[in-house]
């Protein structure tokens, strides 16, 4: 009766060091591998897809379809090169009268300047969807649903 | 025709070290560790100038989130904005069922991927951010939402895998 608990004093604490050492040695272990990223199921072809049977057999176009889809392609290039350089004409002319606007400021008052040049702590987070090509319809009763997320989730 | 054959080139030689190159490139930093977080810029407003920024492009559709992003990026390269890094998020599958009109039981619709890609810049001035903001508001294509917001660490550690076994231990240990 006395010898047993002076055992239990002296080997637990030991055992349970040990065990803690080993516990801090795997942790060590597991903490110095490299962490991984999640890989993209995006990049990664489905094999379904890697056949070489899949080959598409287009029809032969007439010379007036080629003429016709030439042209077109000239007319839609020349288009959207339009397209750009408006675009990029009015970011210079936002630019420009944005730097005007402050230097007229400055003019005004060295303070006004000072707290419009600071950055604004209110526009991020930014959000916004993307516009719609139908307005939404007034009287829809969506039907009763759920969505489960399915996501792999991958671990190390 | 032995000592033809014979290459090496001893230590007391004067062609001894001929051939090495290495030393003469430049030093190589060891790239370990992938939690490299950037450290942040001047976050203060007097220098008028935001850190890292994160702009995420989300979808269903993954052409589009794709051609998005290439067009935001070269976007930030003609207007000289610094560019970290342009990355894809991992995907996320959700499974669309629905009720049926006469019935108890729920109805498979659809199984939907939402991709989302991030494009991170850094060094954004304050009086040109809204105007960016702008210009990629008016490319927005539809169905592609917008978030732009300023990069944290949580956003990093989110493309990281989980490590169930380590979280065990630590919670043991604790």
């Amino acid at each position: 009766a006395r010898a047993q608990p002076k055992k239990k004093k002296k080997v637990d604490i030991k055992r349970e060091q040990a065990q803690k050492e080993r516990m801090k040695k795997k942790i060590r272990k597991l903490e110095k591998a490299a962490q991984e990223m999640i890989p993209i199921e995006d990049f990664v072809t489905p094999p379904k897809y890697l056949e070489s049977n899949r080959v598409r057999s287009l029809p032969p176009l007439s010379s007036e379809e080629t003429e016709r889809r030439v042209l077109l392609m000239k007319k839609w290039s020349l288009y959207k090169q339009k397209q750009d350089e408006a675009e990029k004409k009015a970011i210079q002319t936002l630019v420009a009268s944005q730097q005007a606007a402050l230097k007229e400021l400055r003019l005004e008052s060295e303070e006004l300047y000072q707290a419009a040049i600071k950055r604004d702590e209110g526009l991020f987070p930014f959000e916004r969807d993307g516009p719609n090509y139908t307005p939404p319809l007034p009287d829809y009763d969506p039907p009763e649903g759920k969505c489960i997320d399915i996501t792999k989730v991958y671990t190390q | 025709d032995a000592c033809v054959i014979c290459h090496r080139h001893y230590r007391s030689r004067p062609t001894h070290g001929i051939g090495k190159f290495k030393y003469l490139l430049p030093k190589e930093a060891p790239k370990k560790r992938k939690d490299r977080v950037r450290m942040k810029a001047v976050n203060v407003g007097t220098e008028h100038e935001y850190g890292d920024i994160n702009i995420q492009m989300t979808s269903y559709d993954m052409c589009l989130v794709e051609h998005f992003a290439k067009h935001v990026h070269r976007l930030c390269n003609r207007l000289s904005i610094r560019v970290n890094e342009s990355y894809a998020m991992p995907t996320k599958t959700n499974e669309v069922l629905f009720l049926e009109e006469r019935g108890s039981k729920m109805q498979l619709d659809a199984v939907l991927t939402t991709h989302q890609r991030v494009v991170q810049i850094c060094g954004l001035s304050s009086t040109f951010a809204p105007i960016l903001l702008e210009i990629i508001q008016s490319n927005q294509p539809e169905g592609v939402h917008l978030l732009v917001k300023e990069h944290t660490e949580a956003d990093f550690k989110i493309r990281l895998k989980t490590r169930p076994e380590l979280e065990e231990l630590l919670a043991q240990m604790s």
